[in-house]
């Protein structure tokens, strides 16, 4: 071994030392949260941090069906009495009453700060008279054994004023005193944990508590037959994860297993095909190394991506050891493919450069792993890899394969025009089907199937959880300033609401008003001397036994100088949970927000807004606001990958300093990528953004192909080899890249199945278009 | 639950916020008071009375009811008509002073209420506490024991010719609104429902039947 290759493999050694040394200190994350665009604007950021960790991304939805229903009232109520005290969960509601007492409670005894109709005509005598009017009305109704004993305590009827406003907000239908669905065939109640959405080790611990206490709770009421749903972002987020997990696992060792068979095949030599996994096993440690240094972390879906690295960057050994020969040994071959090697790993890497701008932290980290792992293999296989190889080594299916495949190509040309009119024919076809094969929603992306998504769907609508679609979202420098404003939006929602322009609207200021409002309220209520007054006038002819309303006088009074409620007043209360869901402070910006249900009038309700002025009031509609945050990223991606298909030319044009033998190299990976398109279109999936990253990566992986069939590489080199290494490297690819086709995960299905079906047309179209053989 | 127009929802919801609030007051409630009922003698009992009830299948009757309300110097009176259709159809249509009608139909209570332009239907399942003062009605009309027995402890007095049902409600949120329905009659008739409130308040309804 020569002087240069020992120092070549000691710097291999030690770098693969370095690597180990990163990636055993690396952390590894699932969040999927890393797959979704950075936001640009104010309200996108809010979309954004409320999927992360807002209190909707901490919400289990829960469901028990399959048993009698008094059975599954058992279960639930047994269920929640297990969980009550778990301190995993901030709360847990199955709708039975006693768990609302609290709730009540506090509703009635701040009551006169709470309720937005205390104002001062409430309690002038006409506002008494016809208050005191409809409570007698309601006395000569059966409802009275409820309603009577309320009655000297709140004349105004202020406490049922804001029962109503909380169940305004809808809630499901009960059976046996708890939660059901609307055809009684499934118990429903909900959880929040303590731990935010994006924690999915506690997380899992959450629902793992859940599904115990519903086994015992199932067990006690001889349920046996009952079944457990969970849903919810953060169920969706475990069990993708575990999902991302079993595919990058499985997918890579199914990958590396299948092409080391057919490499073991070809090469006849445990030690060769040890030596081709080298490069690959060296670039997987650096793209790691790199990704964790880079961004602090690697994301489980960057990881998956490992196995379709192995496809790539196993091709760089393939074409030293097909290309070796008795006549040409190792460090000859290298020299002689190098620059044609050196220039696919460049195409290769500008084309990842795109994903490293795209936006998205996650195809970042996969841009940034691609790139590190194929320079890495590359240079493995440069340097240290013909050091290793036995000397007069030559892979003998060559003889076999080659004439084979020389024989092909050369009737292939007979293919040239049908194959060109072919793909202008799909090219006209393409470009007349528009927008309409992009998925431009950003819901294309999640991770979660649509069986769980109809599923969580079924569960949303028999909770009666409103349908945020719609929100208005206030913003403010500190809490009050946010409710305040709230308060005034209130108002002109009330209205909206009247006039039918919308259904109805919830406000965190119906759970905790701003001081400013508490103290108005205060002011409203009239001193003791004149409220008696008052009253004794408005009772005059009415049947109410006098004195009846003295508890009501003293507590009026208590109302008028209690001190105003802060946030912790609320604590222990669902009230609390409600305030904290919708008010949020987030980088010394407070935000209140204000769910909107049933917009009937979209244009006019954002009249009123913008009537509202500019300041700190905007009207959010999530569904276009996240797909319009989606579509800005799918542009942005789709200029980048241009950007990069066009430096890629232009590499090509000076590196060959020929346009023509560009133009050869880039004919044959364009109609292949117009072919991939067409045959996803025609199988009915809709392009995402992973497609056109895919797509980016079947011109890196394609380019090889078609630099290696081009002219004057065919005839410096011996064709037979040529041609077998790349039927080899285009076999470990397509497997590399097909395993990955059948994932569960969607970003790596769409990029697996994409490049294997566009890398291998590249090596057929490169075969028909480029390759001439010589004779 | 089924809602009517516009009006009736609200009311409904209304309806809802009183279940909660009655939650609430159940909180607060003294314990069941202890009565002394007697047990009659053998022979006639319970059963036999449920059974000659039950036979009825249609029964017609005006009603005067009175509520006394500590909160009001005088008795509310409401005066109507009770329509009773086996098995389990109940219609109690007030007359005066203000014209309502209530009616029950297998699991459905609908109030309406041509005064305030009101109707409203729901589920006797989701509202606890009315579905038993209801069934203190109908099940005794419909001579339906083990109605009865699931929302009250049933104890009888008297005879034949003149007995009284005690029922003490099992439910201590029950309790809490309504301590004692005291139900009176003749052989197959209802006569007389008091209704005590554990608050003091009390109601008396007499019944005069009219026709089958």
């Amino acid at each position: 071994m020569t002087f240069q290759g020992r120092l070549a493999i000691g710097a291999w050694l030690s770098f693969v030392a370095a690597c180990i040394f990163v990636v055993a200190r690396t952390q590894f994350s699932t969040d999927l949260a890393a797959f979704l665009p950075r936001a640009p604007t104010a309200a996108q950021q809010i979309l954004v941090d409320e999927l992360r960790d807002g209190v909707v991304s901490r919400l289990i939805l829960i469901g028990i069906e399959g048993a009698p229903q008094d059975r599954l009232a058992g279960v639930s109520r047994e269920l929640a009495a297990r969980l009550e005290h778990d301190a995993r969960f901030a709360y847990l509601a199955n709708g039975a009453q006693d768990r609302l007492r609290a709730d009540g409670e506090f509703l009635l005894r701040n009551r006169y700060l709470l309720s937005d109709a205390v104002a001062p005509e409430r309690f002038s005598v006409a506002g008494l008279r016809a208050a005191l009017g409809r409570q007698l009305d309601l006395l000569g109704s059966p409802l009275s054994v409820l309603v009577g004993p309320l009655l000297p305590r709140d004349p105004t009827g202020e406490f049922l004023h804001l029962l109503e406003q909380l169940r305004e907000q809808g809630g499901p239908e009960k059976r046996g005193s708890v939660w059901f669905s609307r055809d009684g065939s499934r118990a429903l109640l909900v959880a929040q944990t303590r731990a935010p959405g994006f924690d999915l080790d506690a997380q899992e611990q959450a629902q793992a508590a859940i599904r115990a206490a519903f086994e015992q709770a199932a067990r006690e009421q001889r349920a046996d037959a009952a079944r457990l749903l969970l849903s919810g972002p953060g169920v969706f987020a475990v069990s993708s994860r575990a999902g991302i997990k079993r595919d990058a696992l499985h997918f890579s060792l199914i990958a590396t297993i299948l092409v080391s068979v057919v490499l073991l095949i070809a090469y006849r030599s445990v030690r060769v095909l040890g030596l081709t996994l080298v490069p690959v096993a060296s670039g997987v440690l650096a793209g790691i190394a790199a990704v964790s240094l880079g961004f602090g972390s690697v994301h489980g879906i960057t990881l998956g991506f490992g196995a379709t690295l192995i496809g790539e960057a196993v091709d760089y050994a393939i074409y030293l050891f097909t290309n070796a020969s008795a006549a040409s040994p190792p460090q000859a071959t290298i020299k002689r493919i190098w620059p044609t090697l050196r220039l696919g790993v460049l195409t290769s890497v500008l084309g990842c450069a795109a994903l490293l701008f795209s936006g998205f932290p996650g195809l970042a980290q996969l841009g940034l792993f691609t790139i590190a792992g194929l320079v890495t293999a590359a240079a493995v296989t440069r340097w240290v890899l013909p050091e290793l190889v036995p000397h007069g080594y030559s892979v003998k299916s060559v003889d076999t394969l080659a004439p084979v495949l020389l024989r092909l190509i050369a009737h292939g040309r007979a293919l040239r025009v049908p194959l060109v009119a072919t793909v202008l024919v799909l090219a006209v076809w393409l470009a007349l089907q528009g927008a309409t094969p992009w998925n431009d929603e950003l819901s294309g992306l999640s991770p979660v199937s649509s069986s769980d998504q109809s599923m969580d769907e079924t569960l949303r609508k028999d909770l009666g959880a409103p349908d945020v679609r719609q929100l208005v979202v206030v913003m403010g420098d500190s809490e009050q300033a946010a409710l305040e404003t709230a308060e005034r939006v209130g108002v002109v929602l009330a209205g909206l609401q009247s006039s039918g322009v919308l259904a109805g609207y919830d406000s965190p200021a119906r759970y905790l008003p701003s001081v400013a409002a508490q103290h108005a309220r205060q002011r409203a209520i009239p001193d003791a001397g004149k409220l008696r007054r008052n009253l004794a006038e408005a009772v005059a002819g009415l049947p109410f036994r006098a004195g009846t309303f003295a508890p009501f006088i003293e507590e009026t009074q208590t109302a008028k100088r209690q001190p105003a409620l802060m946030r912790e007043d609320l604590h222990g209360t669902a009230l609390a949970l409600k305030l904290e869901a919708l008010v949020a402070q987030r980088r010394a910006q407070w935000f209140a927000m204000l769910p909107l249900r049933g917009v009937a009038d979209a244009s006019a309700l954002e009249q009123e807004i913008a009537r509202l002025g500019p300041q700190g009031v905007v009207l959010l509609d999530l569904k276009r606001e996240s797909d319009a945050l989606y579509q800005g990223y799918l542009a942005r991606v789709l200029k980048f990958a241009l950007l990069g298909a066009a430096a890629i030319a232009l590499l090509l044009a000076a590196a060959l300093r020929s346009l023509r033998r560009a133009w050869e190299v880039l004919a044959p990976l364009a109609a292949a990528v117009i072919v991939t398109v067409a045959i996803l279109i025609a199988g009915g999936d809709r392009l995402n953004i992973f497609h056109v990253v895919a797509l980016l990566l079947v011109i890196g992986v394609g380019s090889n192909y078609t630099l290696f069939f081009e002219h004057r590489n065919m005839a410096n080199a011996s064709p037979e080899r040529t041609v077998t290494s790349l039927l080899f490297c285009n076999l470990s690819t397509v497997i590399g890249f097909g395993v990955i086709g059948f994932a569960s995960t969607p970003v790596l299905s769409a990029i697996g199945s994409t490049v294997a079906i566009g890398a291998f047309l590249s090596l057929v179209f490169a075969a028909i278009l480029t390759a001439r053989v010589p004779r | 639950m089924i809602s009517g127009p516009v009006p009736g929802r609200r009311a409904e919801r209304l309806l809802a916020a009183l279940a909660i609030a009655l939650a609430l007051c159940a909180g607060r409630s003294a314990a069941a008071q202890e009565s002394g009922l007697q047990q009659n003698g053998a022979g006639w009992g319970v059963q036999q009375l449920m059974r000659e009830l039950g036979a009825v299948k249609r029964s017609q009757a005006r009603f005067v009811e009175r509520k006394y309300l500590k909160i009001l110097n005088a008795p509310l009176e409401l005066r109507g008509t009770l329509t009773y259709v086996a098995p389990g159809n109940l219609e109690k249509r007030t007359l005066s002073p203000k014209p309502e009608t209530l009616t029950v139909e297998g699991d459905r209570l609908t109030m309406e209420s041509a005064a305030r332009n009101e109707r409203r239907t729901l589920r006797l399942q989701d509202y606890p506490v009315l579905w038993a003062f209801v069934e203190s009605i109908r099940s005794t009309l419909g001579g339906d024991i083990a109605a009865l027995e699931r929302f009250y402890r049933v104890e009888l007095e008297g005879g034949r010719a003149r007995w009284r049902l005690y029922l003490v409600p099992r439910d201590p949120d029950m309790r809490a609104v309504i301590s004692l329905i005291n139900i009176g009659g003749s052989r197959d008739r209802v006569e007389r429902i008091e209704v005590q409130e554990a608050r003091g308040d009390r109601s008396v309804m007499n019944i005069y039947e009219q026709g089958r």
